[in-house]
């Protein structure tokens, strides 16, 4: 059974879609270590070491989620977890943008996968079938 | 009289005071008679609780955005264009969650970016780094009264710099700006802190300065039952009357029935009423506040305008004093201005259409309303049972107990055991009742309404239901029918 680590990112308090996510990766056979809301980065990557977790999976839907993650990846790397799938979604930036502005920015951030506003966990779990294999 | 006997001391509230006024730089420019002394120079049209007083009389319902941005300037020109453009009747400064969580190093670092990036890094207003001097240039750039809406768990510092910066009315409380906004702060320690802010509403009243306190109405936003948010409602009202806060404006979120959402309405004026009475406090003025859909919105701006629309319908026809307005951006998070200007106008012409007409008459609106109220009062007793008429005891323990019990928090002090669903004709029901202390008799009648969906569906009541109600709207319904296979 593969592992995911699952949180909301920063100060971000919105609970409803991680619980969603929660029971429909969970349903969709992951082991899901879901962290809940307000995670920090350290918090993120040392749930995910302590797992051997084989993606971390970060929601943000306040707006701030550009500043909350700058410099995921680097962090992952100094933890020597470098090659862990990053995968976000949700509000990513304050307002309305168009997304593929918004996904080049985060995939810079080196984020594996990046979705729109209002993706459905099928769409995620899709993809984490590809990136993981089963 | 319980008003005199938990009142936190002059001693205790300067003690706090020094502490809080020193936790940021900003916080030495607050001067409490200086600030009276500004307050007072402010003319009525200025004075929050004094322009819903006229609403209630003239039976209007006025409107109000939610809205902040990063910077001063533009700040204060999207309060302008939102007045102006909009047609608000009261205007909002919206809190960045930084500030709301205190770090006002992260804020400073959020507000040198959207300087340097040229765009928004911060999701509202980080009103405790403006300062004072800031905080006035913004309430004196409009001609309508202000108030902070934040979601803050400690709020004391701002509250300190946004009554000095001249707002006239604080919206949060120690439980709905705890359970929907905190993940590991007990209600214990957050109904202490709002205690602080109360009193210090309560010193301005005594000064002679009236400020709106407005516990926060649709706590998750999320299916909450109309009897959990109004029990909310009524503790907060009770802890701030307490307190000697005199102006309450008691909120609840639109759950999407018509009947329902009327009947709440006036559920909570009435209840509120019942119980500041109860306690001796008569001479606190309640308003309503009916708050536009507050879950997921469609991404489609036409059905966005849709639910708005649905929304000012219904806070007009339930003779709400005020409707907190949403925006057809609000699929994607905070709107421009002008997206934001757009709600309002569409808001405003059903405001004005419907002035005229009112639905508390009807049957089944005051159906829904007499239930809200026996499930309403079964709550508060058994609150105020476990805490001995002690307002924050009662709060307490009823949390821990699962007395009261609010849907889809990220709290771990809230049991989390209760479940919503719609029933088949929308209304927001129980699926799990928890700990909630209902009768047979409201139990039956919960049962027998989610019996009647879940075979219309032919599928059992269940947790899938509930996540299916969660994005209906989003996906053009209310009620969450299952998907064709």
């Amino acid at each position: 059974m593969k592992t995911l680590v699952l949180g909301v990112i920063g100060a971000d308090v919105h609970a409803v879609g991680n619980k969603i996510l929660e029971h429909a990766f969970t349903e969709a056979g992951y082991k899901v270590v879901n962290l809940g809301v307000m995670v920090s980065q350290d918090e993120f990557i040392k749930a995910a070491i302590e797992t051997n977790a084989d993606a971390i999976m970060v929601s943000s839907l306040y707006g701030q989620g550009e500043l909350d993650c700058q410099g995921m990846r680097e962090k992952c790397i100094e933890a020597g977890i470098g090659d862990i799938p990053l995968f976000c979604g949700g509000n990513l930036v304050v307002g309305k943008h168009d997304f593929a502005e918004t996904e080049k920015i985060f995939k810079d951030m080196g984020f594996n996968y990046v979705y729109a506003p209002g993706t459905m966990p099928d769409v995620t779990i899709a993809d984490l079938r590809k990136e993981l294999g089963e | 009289m319980s008003d005199t006997l938990h009142k936190m001391s002059m001693d205790e509230f300067r003690r706090q005071r020094e502490e809080v006024l020193a936790s940021w730089p900003t916080g030495k420019d607050v001067d409490f008679q200086e600030a009276v002394d500004y307050h007072k120079s402010l003319p009525d049209s200025k004075v929050f609780s004094k322009k819903l007083e006229m609403a209630r009389k003239e039976k209007i319902t006025l409107i109000q955005p939610r809205a902040g941005v990063p910077l001063i300037d533009k700040h204060i020109e999207l309060m302008q264009f939102l007045e102006k453009e909009g047609h608000a009747d009261l205007l909002p400064t919206t809190i960045d969650s930084y500030t709301r969580h205190n770090l006002y190093h992260d804020c400073e670092k959020g507000i040198q970016e959207s300087i340097a990036q040229g765009k928004d890094m911060l999701n509202g207003f980080p009103a405790v780094n403006h300062g004072v001097a800031n905080c006035r240039r913004v309430t004196e750039s409009v001609s309508v009264p202000m108030q902070i809406r934040h979601g803050t768990p400690d709020a004391r510092l701002l509250t300190e710099i946004a009554y000095a910066g001249g707002f006239t009315s604080y919206e949060g409380g120690g439980i709905s700006y705890n359970v929907p906004y905190a993940k590991d702060r007990t209600i214990d320690e957050t109904i202490r802190y709002w205690k602080y802010t109360d009193r210090l509403t309560g010193l301005y009243e005594e000064a002679g300065v009236q400020i709106d306190r407005e516990p926060y109405g649709p706590l998750t936003g999320t299916l909450v039952p109309p009897c959990i948010s109004h029990a909310v409602a009524v503790m907060e009202a009770l802890l701030a009357a307490e307190q000697g806060v005199k102006h309450i404006s008691v909120g609840y979120g639109q759950c999407g029935n018509l009947y329902q959402d009327i009947g709440a309405i006036y559920a909570l004026e009435e209840v509120t009423r019942e119980y500041l009475d109860r306690f001796g406090f008569t001479d606190v003025s309640i308003s309503t506040v009916f708050h536009q859909w507050m879950g997921g919105f469609p991404q489609d701006e036409a059905q966005a305008f849709a639910v708005i629309s649905w929304g000012a319908a219904t806070a007009v026809l339930a003779g709400a004093t005020k409707v907190i307005v949403k925006s057809p951006h609000e699929a994607f998070g905070i709107p421009t201005k002008e997206a934001n200007a757009a709600g309002l106008r569409a808001t405003k012409q059903l405001a004005n259409m419907l002035s005229c007409q009112t639905m508390h008459n009807g049957p089944r609106a005051m159906a829904e309303k007499h239930m809200i109220l026996a499930e309403t009062r079964a709550i508060l007793d058994k609150t105020l049972e476990l805490g001995g008429n002690d307002f924050e005891k009662a709060a307490v323990a009823a949390f821990a107990a699962g007395v009261i019990d609010v849907p889809f928090s990220p709290s771990k002090y809230n049991r989390g055991a209760v479940l919503p669903a719609r029933d088949n004709e929308g209304a927001i029901r129980f699926l799990s009742f928890g700990n909630l202390p209902f009768n047979d008799d409201i139990k039956g009648t919960h049962i027998a309404k989610l019996e009647e969906r879940a075979k219309f569906e032919k599928r059992p009541a269940s947790f899938q239901m509930v996540i299916d109600d969660v994005y209906a709207i989003s996906e053009g319904k209310l009620v969450g029918r299952p998907k064709k296979q």
